[in-house]
């Protein structure tokens, strides 16, 4: 796709292809895609659902490895990683933030917002300082000693915004992120999103619905696996 | 992570589902509390059979006729062909410089009559030196004398049991009683020794020993008693007594000795076993005890593959969430094993103070095999359930709901 000038590309993914095993037939995922990701953007990655999107995603944010092309990130070949060090990937450039927030509920939200950094190494002291700033970015600093499943949805997406962004990470990876909130808590979380990026976050924001995929500055588009353009999408999409 | 993160994080998991680890522990606990009681009952065991044994003294040397080719046990009683007799007894005594006493004995049995009550005892016949020798002691009147034997005379030290079946509370000394329908006049009452390995020492009746052969019509001993004046002298003493013996049989080596010492150690090596396989009975419940951490740990699995899910998501490795599962199920173990080390503990002391007459001592050791093997329970079941967690694939982990 369009290469913004003089900067490498933080992910490129060259002929991405992800075939599943299930059952008798093999099921197609994912199919020659090319995809530059630079450092600063804010892409929106739009489509149906069974699209492919969720593939997409889970193989940028090393979740799973492709079955062919390639995949880097800051120029390391991420394809042929051992899964522990996909998981030092996971650990150390991607912030995930899942449509279902997925914190832990027995713990507060500070010790969750402290989980990548716990599998990081990092010491207690420096931890908790780390986190707490983090909650302050996202202004939810005050909720830190609540229990996560005490938290309304709009202040665990946040939450969950604060232990993605807790590792500073080279990518925040957006699944659907407003998908469980109101309109209200989408659009401050939405804000957020575009805040971060204006400070200098890298975003992938996955969506079905354009209304927010808007918000981002650049938008891609996927239907059956392979991205296509805006104008194929209408067509496609009817 | 650090170890200690982990153990948090773990005692966390487990404080979050306290009736299920209080029930999966209770396992483990019952487990270790019956390793700890049934050894204990064992070992205390093995310290009242030392306790009746030490009354009887240590260094004692037992010659009995005939060679017996065993190792440490108890001699067989009638397997001799050449006997042991007075004369065996006179030289011991004479060129014994390590012995103490020597003490020949004529075992008899014959039945006890006075006035119109009788009884079928066991007449020892023996000399002065078996009162210090066995360390069995009259507690009124005099026991055998060098003069009584010499004159074979018709005197008896009568047991406790004896004394009471025959002249209930009234005065015996002094008395005559018949035994083997001659008449003895009693001349002693023994003091009280209770019941030694089943066998009645209250019940049995003393006499000269040339006495006992009179009635008993033999010369041959069943066994003389030699006590050796210094503990350490044992062996040596033992090997004084099989030289001495040896040139009075003419170089023939006729007899056994044996010493108490090594007749105990090889009834401990029995009471031993008899505690490690208690112990190990004990220990099977344990390991089901394993089980039931097991099932409890591939339910907690399942329950939490969404946690895990979430974990692979931020950045655990496989062996981070391996560690966290085995180090929750070692904690169940191990605290299961704390408690149980306590719950056997205080049930040991609960039978001393309840049943004193149950033998029971908690050896140290025990306890140390019982919680380590506790912990080894926890890892080793632990295992399966935390690679199967680990091995979740982080995807299908977030998804489970």
């Amino acid at each position: 796709m369009e290469s913004a000038p003089g900067s490498e590309p933080l992910l490129r993914l060259r002929g991405v292809g992800k075939i599943y095993e299930a059952g008798e037939q093999p099921v197609v995922g994912l199919e020659g895609v090319d995809l530059d990701i630079f450092p600063g953007d804010f892409l929106a990655v739009m489509g149906p659902s069974g699209s492919g999107k969720s593939t997409l995603m889970n193989i940028l944010g090393c979740l799973d490895v492709p079955t062919s092309g390639t995949y880097e990130i800051k120029g390391m070949p991420i394809t042929r990683l051992s899964p522990e060090a996909l998981a030092s990937m996971r650990n150390r450039e991607i912030g995930f933030i899942f449509q279902v927030f997925h914190l832990l509920p027995r713990y507060t939200a500070l010790r969750n917002v402290e989980l990548p950094l716990l599998y990081a190494g990092v010491g207690r002291e420096e931890r908790s300082r780390r986190a707490i700033e983090a909650l302050r970015a996202v202004g939810i600093e005050d909720r830190k000693h609540h229990l996560s499943n005490q938290l309304s949805g709009g202040q665990k997406q946040k939450v969950a915004i604060a232990r993605a962004l807790v590792n500073r990470p080279s990518l925040l990876l957006a699944d659907e992120p407003t998908g469980n909130l109101d309109s209200r808590s989408g659009e401050e979380l939405l804000a957020i999103l575009t805040r971060l990026n204006a400070e200098g976050s890298t975003i992938v924001l996955v969506t079905h619905d354009l209304s927010i995929a808007r918000n981002a500055r650049r938008i891609v588009y996927i239907v059956d696996g392979r991205l296509v353009t805006p104008e194929e999408y209408r067509e496609l999409r009817g | 992570m650090s170890p200690l993160e982990f153990i948090a994080v773990a005692l966390d998991a487990l404080r979050a589902n306290r009736l299920r680890s209080a029930l999966t522990m209770l396992g483990v606990i019952i487990g270790v509390a019956a390793v700890i009681l049934l050894v204990s009952l064992g070992e205390g065991t093995k310290n009242y059979v030392e306790e009746q044994f030490a009354g009887l003294g240590a260094n004692i040397l037992i010659v009995t006729p005939g060679k017996i080719e065993t190792r440490g046990g108890p001699p067989i009683i009638g397997a001799a062909r050449h006997k042991l007799t007075l004369d065996d007894s006179r030289i011991l005594e004479k060129k014994g410089y390590l012995f103490g006493g020597v003490a020949p004995v004529v075992f008899g049995a014959a039945e006890v009559r006075q006035a119109s009550r009788s009884r079928n005892v066991t007449v020892l016949g023996v000399n002065k030196d078996f009162s210090p020798v066995r360390n069995i002691h009259v507690e009124v009147g005099s026991f055998v004398t060098d003069s009584d034997d010499e004159a074979k005379r018709r005197v008896c030290m009568l047991g406790r049991t004896v004394k009471r079946e025959l002249f209930g509370n009234a005065n015996a000394l002094g008395q005559v009683v018949k035994i083997a329908g001659t008449r003895f006049r009693v001349t002693g009452i023994m003091e009280r020794k209770g019941v030694s390995l089943g066998f009645d020492i209250d019940d049995i009746v003393f006499v000269p020993v040339r006495t006992a052969m009179d009635i008993f019509d033999t010369d041959a001993l069943i066994e003389i008693l030699i006590s050796v004046r210094n503990k350490n002298d044992i062996e040596s003493g033992k090997e004084l007594a099989r030289s001495l013996l040896f040139k009075n049989h003419n170089r023939h080596e006729d007899f056994t000795i044996t010493n108490q010492a090594a007749m105990l150690s090889s009834l401990f090596t029995i009471l031993d076993t008899l505690t490690y396989v208690l112990g190990g009975i004990a220990a099977i419940s344990l390991l089901v005890g394993g089980i039931g951490i097991m099932n409890i740990m591939l339910v907690t699995v399942k329950e939490r593959t969404n946690e895990i899910g979430i974990r692979k998501a931020v950045g655990a490795r496989d062996r981070d969430i391996l560690f966290q599962f085995l180090l929750e199920s070692t904690a169940l173990s191990a605290s299961g094993g704390l408690a149980g080390v306590l719950v056997g503990a205080l049930g040991a002391g609960a039978i001393r103070v309840l049943v004193p007459k149950m033998p029971v001592a908690v050896p140290p050791w025990a306890i140390l095999l019982a919680f380590t093997f506790s912990v080894f329970v926890g890892i080793f079941f632990g295992v399966y359930p935390a690679r199967k967690a680990a091995s979740l694939h982080p995807i299908e982990a977030l998804r489970y709901e």
